[in-house]
């Protein structure tokens, strides 16, 4: 049995290898690969009778996309998208941190917690930020009960509201990694900072930080990424004036049944996304 | 097409896992007495399934769906194994053409006549492929306590004193037949220009708007959110159950009726079991009961000895005869017009 495992593990072993690589590899080619490539298929296709795809290749999806009427919707994702990813840096950086230097016995009981929203539907969870932020919502009849607003507050469909909803739903997609590469910062750097007479702050600055920034670049990529597609959040909690890319791609397949021309605008947002990542990798091997 | 949050919530949630699970059931148990029945999201009495059961021996797979275009793009994208489906008088056409409904046999529904004549051999479906299921119209609620003056036009949703507090709903249709309708175009244009002043119609209203919605909107006017919404005639009388600051107002400029249409769907596994159904609903007591539940009009004539006094007497649910003469079906929209008005909902919503 342990001979089999080790036969198994054995990285240098091609067939064994291979072996345990084939079944994730198979699971990529036939939910990610082949789905993708039908995708960017479709993208070229246009769009016929009552919606049905008719295979006459060429870019008009791809001339259309590219129309001046997008790019307000392109930089208020962008804007949204950015300002969560911050949101969430600014919050999870600290909570990470506790985490890791200060919870003590407490750790894993909070980082359980940190993913119980997850337990949940995120539809769930939408609607119950609805009954908090209503206009006869909680936070306002309380707010009013205790005389410190004299008015209900429009606190749903604002741009803030939208923003809320991205920080609240990938705040755990920035802990996480960031709590990865915190673990692993060694506590004899930071003492021996301490040891070299750095501050508190000093330490936190010149070595934590720094040794913990692969950790804060997945966690920008994790949060950042997905905020770009996002289209439920500001559906539920944006109202028509937010209309962000991802609600453009899935107005397209459910509403306007106008599949190549959602597929072209995928392919797009995933150029873009992977044009942006190689820019930071090339940045990054140069400094 | 909820009655309560608690109900909008469990539908909410349950919407998208239920082709998943019923998936997964139709693999686990596909023989027996069943039939797999696709529809709006309350739209059926709370016990008409179960007494189906009882009546007949035939269990019925239950599945929600709170968008007619999104269930048109699921059924499109392959989801099978629906036996039964509801679908809107104007999307006949194109599951027609779509190849994917099948017709009702003729002579296999022996409560066929039990349909007022009005709904017999419909322009929308002149060969009765489909069976009328319930009908209602597009038209206001308000909030009656935070309103000074009742809504009576379309245009008070046009009107800048209500700004943040209208919902339109969120249906390529209903938006694009009122905007045609205010500025007095036929449905049946064809023309550019027509279609700009449409969608510039719809654009310039757009600021005034908190939120295209079709079924959370409820929820909205009931939480004061909005105040004023366009809305399908029955939703509102089941949310004003609850809410009875909530009123129903009828354009004077006049409004659309709509019709739901059973509908089977093609290879559908249990033919005669749908049918079954569809001959059970299509009982005067049966279509009575749904009606009473759902706050739609029955197109069954029949059924309405049955039907609550209070809710046959009220204009609001069966339109006085004058009103009625104002009402009309939408516009069977061909290939290229379709896809017209969807580019310019598509454009409005960009906006």
């Amino acid at each position: 049995m342990g001979k089999a495992l080790s036969w198994l593990l054995g990285g240098r072993k091609p067939l064994a290898s291979h072996l345990l690589l084939a079944p994730a590899a198979l699971w990529l080619l036939i939910f990610l690969v082949i789905p993708s490539l039908a995708l960017v298929a479709l993208s070229f296709a246009k769009n016929g009778a009552y919606g049905q795809v008719v295979w006459e290749l060429g870019l008009h999806n791809y001339r259309r996309a590219f129309d001046a009427k997008y790019l307000p919707v392109l930089i208020r994702t962008l804007a949204f998208a950015g300002s969560a990813t911050a949101l969430c840096l600014l919050l999870g950086y600290p909570l990470a941190y506790f985490l890791v230097f200060r919870a003590g016995r407490w750790r894993n009981a909070l980082l359980l917690g940190l993913m119980v929203p997850f337990w949940s539907s995120t539809l769930v969870a939408f609607y119950s930020w609805m009954i908090v932020l209503g206009k006869e919502g909680l936070l306002n009849s309380a707010l009013l009960k205790l005389g410190f607003l004299s008015q209900p507050l429009g606190l749903l469909y604002t741009p803030q509201s939208v923003v809320l909803g991205l920080v609240y739903f990938y705040l755990p997609f920035m802990v996480l990694p960031l709590y990865g590469s915190l673990e692993k910062v060694p506590r004899s750097l930071i003492e021996a900072a301490y040891d070299l007479g750095a501050g508190r702050w000093t330490a936190l600055l010149k070595v934590t930080v720094p040794l913990s920034l692969p950790g804060i670049v997945t966690g920008c990529l994790l949060t950042f990424i997905p905020c770009m597609g996002d289209f439920i959040t500001a559906e539920l909690m944006g109202g028509p004036r937010y209309y962000l890319l991802g609600n453009l791609i899935s107005n397209q397949f459910l509403m306007a049944q106008d599949w190549p021309f959602g597929a072209a605008l995928t392919v797009i947002l995933l150029c873009g996304l992977v044009a942006g990542l190689r820019v930071y990798q090339r940045w990054e091997a140069e400094s | 097409m909820p009655t309560s949050r608690r109900d909008f919530l469990r539908a909410a949630v349950l919407a998208p896992l239920m082709p998943a699970l019923l998936a997964a059931c139709r693999r686990a148990s596909d023989e027996g007495n069943v039939v797999n029945f696709f529809n709006w999201s309350n739209y059926i009495g709370p016990t008409t399934l179960e007494d189906f059961k009882k009546d007949s021996g035939i269990e019925v797979r239950y599945d929600l769906f709170a968008d007619e275009e999104e269930m048109f793009a699921k059924i499109r994208a392959g989801a099978r194994g629906y036996d039964l489906i509801v679908v809107g008088d104007y999307l006949i056409p194109r599951f027609r053409s779509l190849n994917l409904i099948d017709p009702v046999p003729a002579g296999s529904l022996s409560n066929l006549d039990n349909l007022a004549a009005r709904f017999r051999r419909p322009i929308y479906d002149p060969e009765e492929t489909t069976v009328p299921y319930l009908w209602g119209t597009t038209g206001i609620a308000y909030n009656k306590r935070k309103l000074k003056k009742a809504p009576d036009s379309w245009w008070d949703l046009w009107d800048e004193r209500y700004k943040d507090r209208i919902s339109m709903l969120d249906n390529v249709r209903d938006c694009i037949s009122v905007a045609m309708q205010l500025l007095k175009i036929p449905q049946t244009t064809k023309d550019p220009r027509d279609f700009d002043k449409v969608r510039e119609l719809l654009v310039k209203q757009k600021p005034l708007v908190k939120q295209y919605s079709s079924s959370s909107y409820l929820n909205s006017l009931v939480a004061g959110e909005i105040d004023l919404a366009m809305t399908w005639s029955g939703d509102l009388f089941q949310t004003a159950r609850e809410s009875p600051d909530l009123e129903y107002a009828l354009p004077k400029e006049g409004t659309y009726m709509w019709v739901d249409c059973l509908a089977l769907m093609r290879g559908a596994r249990h033919k005669e079991a749908a049918l079954r159904l569809v001959d059970y609903i299509l009982r005067p007591e049966v279509g009575a009961s749904i009606a009473n539940h759902v706050r739609y009009a029955s197109p069954n004539e029949k059924a309405h000895r049955f039907v609550e006094k209070a809710l046959l007497q009220d204009p609001r649910v069966y339109p006085t005869p004058k009103v009625m003469k104002q009402l009309s079906l939408h516009h069977v929209l061909d290939s290229e017009q379709s896809e017209t008005w969807n580019q310019i909902w598509a454009d409005v919503k960009v906006s």
